[in-house]
């Protein structure tokens, strides 16, 4: 099979890579590890009530014990959408002595795209400038100003609702009409607003839909995204970027292929295809094209570099500085308040809002406030009344304890606290030396810690964050500044780092590789630095703009 | 659901839980997977009968069903087999010596067994024998002391949170007694709230955060 470029992976990126790709002209090949899921036919669970799922929407824990025991971690994992998440037990990977990593994956058409917490921030120069700022990882090759425009193009696609606040530090960007906050939230926005004015509390941003576009439908207020939404109200590759491809006529799908490896040619110095084994079959294929995007997710887009080591490549492809793998991130990340906030007993709301709010960066902007960090740190979270769940802690039988817990119990409200991850060498993948997976590829190792300056970030966001709550009248039940395990932000990122100098990066400014110029790294694997946003949105922009210049760089003949 | 219809129990269908599924829950055999648990796990008839007057008395008939009218005594004891609410972790070698009686071949605790033998020692003779009055002082009395500030995890916290969770995750629980709307639709931000005005149990972030 030739094609004009292959995209491996169908995830938020491959989406992306396939859209542009295609409808620049180019014929082009997804392939897709997992299985297919068809928009609005295969969301099997979408419209179950609790009642008619066999576990309550619980699920099975023994059998989540016994086969999910990292995936059953994740916040968005649930009776209704294990479907939509990697079995564990079929599908390992290695991690080094003392390193603690969940590593959350969907192998499917889609990806995470189907499971994502839709939230979408845009970079600022404050991020894009922090390794040259305080010399931790290597300079970003690019600016905000390199990248704006492409936010716009991507957030016009995509569909984001958000309000506008003129953050410097948290650009605005092409928003549909905001969700709202609700009276608790409103409540607490002006009080922390009062006490500290650089400290804004707004609804976070979230791709999903305030207004119908493109023959997609508006939210409905389920809440319920990671089961797949037949409105196509939020932005998956189901909804959006798939459809879009599709229309153009040049687009190929395979799913049920893991790539394998890329293959390079030391002649003409050029990556020529790929190879991929059929999951079901095991029988291995290949493809050929003339550029390839690789957008497997950070760490499997290393995982394949690194398993395409050839004699003219010895350490991977597209490996000649060594970096390849290392300074990998994620956000340090853990609950940094919780408060009960009394006062609006009389008050509640309807309908399941998809999204919570966020606290933007505030520290080390331009004075370095932080103590014993110099990066950002920021807050997701909400207020929220509780339920009959509540009742699991609290004392009571009988018909007076199911009559309180009939009402909206107490209001709470919660502030997570995401604090930027330093790029470090030692933090990094390799291949295992010894283990396969079924499909024959060697597993990927972890090696992975936090450091002491994300312990001090979240130490200070659990002060902050105390503080915040207690001025908008909340009475603090606790808090934690320890990180969860690594991955637990769902926001691993880094592998294939971006940088100005071929010897001490891998990627260039166009999310090219500095050794093969029809290679392109357009996930997470491309980050220099880690931000403390959510970066899905960062990699979209990032994808739209390598398929722009590789497509001009093969109009040019320069590919 | 009615009686006829909850006595179709063998041990050997426990093994999967899928008799017990269709028949309390009313899902559908195909969708309950099969799974390598040791049937005797299987309640007795007069566990289960334990488990329903347990669940009864939690969550009563009030304007709505109770608890253990609609089944919640057969999903506690499913529940408990499959390790909801981490009810099948091992004891700690040093925890209380009148659990430890009750540990199971894999180093959990026999939850039911427990309760049963709890209840009778509180009620001094068959808890389900009991009259009606000594029955609710029993269960006050272990559920004041579960929730007591010197408890931190309780084998009666677990059971009493699997009784919650098979109501309120059941039709008449979900539905009935509070209020289900899977497709709101809108989101209003603040509304007054009503006494008596009932919650909604497909607010998932709630449910989720307790």
């Amino acid at each position: 099979m030739q094609f004009d470029a292959i995209v491996v992976g169908s995830g938020i990126t491959g989406g992306w890579a396939a859209k542009e790709l295609t409808e620049a002209g180019l014929k082009v090949l997804m392939i897709e590890r997992g299985r297919e899921i068809r928009h609005q036919q295969d969301y099997a669970t979408e419209m179950k009530a609790p009642w008619e799922m066999p576990w309550r929407g619980a699920g099975d824990a023994e059998l989540y014990a016994r086969e999910y025991p990292v995936q059953m971690l994740n916040r968005h994992f649930t009776e209704y959408t294990e479907g939509h998440f990697v079995n564990d037990a079929q599908n390992p990977y290695a991690k080094a002595a003392g390193t603690d990593f969940n590593w959350f994956r969907s192998y499917q058409l889609g990806g995470r795209s189907l499971t994502w917490g839709r939230q979408c921030y845009r970079w600022s120069d404050y991020d894009f400038g922090a390794n040259q700022r305080d010399g931790h990882g290597t300079d970003w090759p690019i600016r905000y100003a390199d990248l704006a425009p492409w936010y716009d193009k991507v957030e016009d696609f995509v569909g984001i609702s958000g309000a506008a606040e003129g953050l410097p530090q948290l650009p605005d960007g092409r928003f549909q009409p905001p969700m709202a906050l609700n009276v608790v939230e409103e409540h607490a926005r002006a009080a922390i607003r009062a006490k500290w004015p650089e400290r804004c509390l707004t609804v976070g941003r979230t791709a999903n839909l305030t207004e119908a576009k493109d023959g997609r439908g508006k939210c409905q207020n389920r809440s319920i995204c990671a089961r797949g939404c037949s409105y196509g109200a939020y932005f998956s590759t189901q909804s959006s970027t798939l459809p879009a491809a599709m229309k153009t006529g040049r687009l190929t799908v395979i799913t049920d292929a893991v790539v394998e490896a890329v293959d390079y040619d030391p002649v003409t110095r050029r990556v020529t295809g790929v190879r991929y084994v059929d999951t079901r079959t095991r029988q291995r294929r290949s493809a050929t094209a003339r550029l390839v995007f690789l957008n497997a997710g950070a760490f499997n887009s290393v995982q394949v570099l690194l398993n395409s080591a050839s004699e003219a490549m010895p350490g991977g492809l597209a490996n000649s500085s060594g970096v390849l793998g290392t300074h990998i991130m994620d956000h340090a990340n853990t609950l940094s308040a919780m408060a009960l906030m009394p006062g609006f007993e009389g008050r509640t709301t309807f309908g399941n809002r998809p999204t919570g709010v966020v606290v933007a960066r505030y520290r080390n902007l331009d004075v370095m406030d932080g103590v014993g960090h110099t990066r950002g740190f920021s807050f997701q979270g909400g207020a929220l009344q509780s339920t009959w769940s509540a009742g699991k802690r609290e004392a009571g039988i009988g018909a007076d304890y199911k009559d309180k817990l009939r009402s909206p119990g107490m209001w709470r409200m919660v502030l997570v606290g995401f604090a930027e991850c330093l790029p470090r060498a030692r933090n990094r993948l390799t291949l295992d030396p010894a283990r396969k997976d079924a499909n024959g590829l060697p597993l990927l190792r972890i090696d992975f810690a936090f450091g002491p300056e994300e312990q001090a970030a979240l130490a200070q966001a659990k002060a902050d964050a105390a503080d915040m709550l207690g001025a908008a009248g909340g009475k603090v039940l606790m808090g934690f500044d320890r990180p969860g395990a690594g991955g637990t932000a769902i926001h691993e990122m880094g592998g294939a780092r971006m940088g100005h100098d071929p010897s001490t990066s891998v990627l260039n400014k166009w999310s090219q590789a500095h050794d093969v110029p029809n290679l392109f790294v357009t996930d997470g694997a491309q980050m220099s630095s880690s931000a403390c946003q959510n970066p899905s949105l960062t990699y979209m922009a990032l994808t739209a703009r390598a398929c722009a210049a590789a497509v001009s760089m093969l109009r040019e003949g320069k590919l | 659901m009615t009686e006829t219809q909850e006595s179709g129990w063998n041990r050997r269908d426990f093994i999967g839980g899928a008799a017990l599924l269709a028949l309390a829950l009313g899902v559908p055999l195909a969708a309950v997977r099969m799974s390598s648990l040791d049937p005797a796990d299987a309640p007795t008839e007069a566990q289960r009968g334990l488990l329903r007057e347990v669940s009864q008395l939690v969550l009563p008939r009030t304007g709505t069903p109770g608890a253990g009218e609609v089944g919640v005594g057969d999903f506690v004891a499913l529940a408990l087999a499959h390790g909801l609410e981490k009810s099948r972790q091992p004891l700690d070698d040093n925890a209380d010596p009148r659990l430890l009686r009750f540990r199971r071949g894999d180093g959990s605790l026999d939850h039911v067994t427990w309760l049963a033998a709890e209840l009778e020692r509180r009620a001094g003779m068959d808890f389900l024998m009991a009259a009606s009055d000594a029955r609710v002082a029993a269960l006050t009395a272990l559920d004041a002391e579960a929730f007591g500030p010197e408890a931190k995890t309780h084998p009666w916290r677990t059971l009493k949170a699997l009784i919650l969770t098979g109501y309120y995750t059941s039709e008449v629980g979900g539905a009935q007694e509070l209020r289900f709307e899977l497709v709101p639709g809108r989101f209003d931000p603040d509304l007054p709230l009503q006494p008596g005005d009932r919650a909604w149990s497909s607010d998932w972030t709630a449910v989720d955060f307790g």
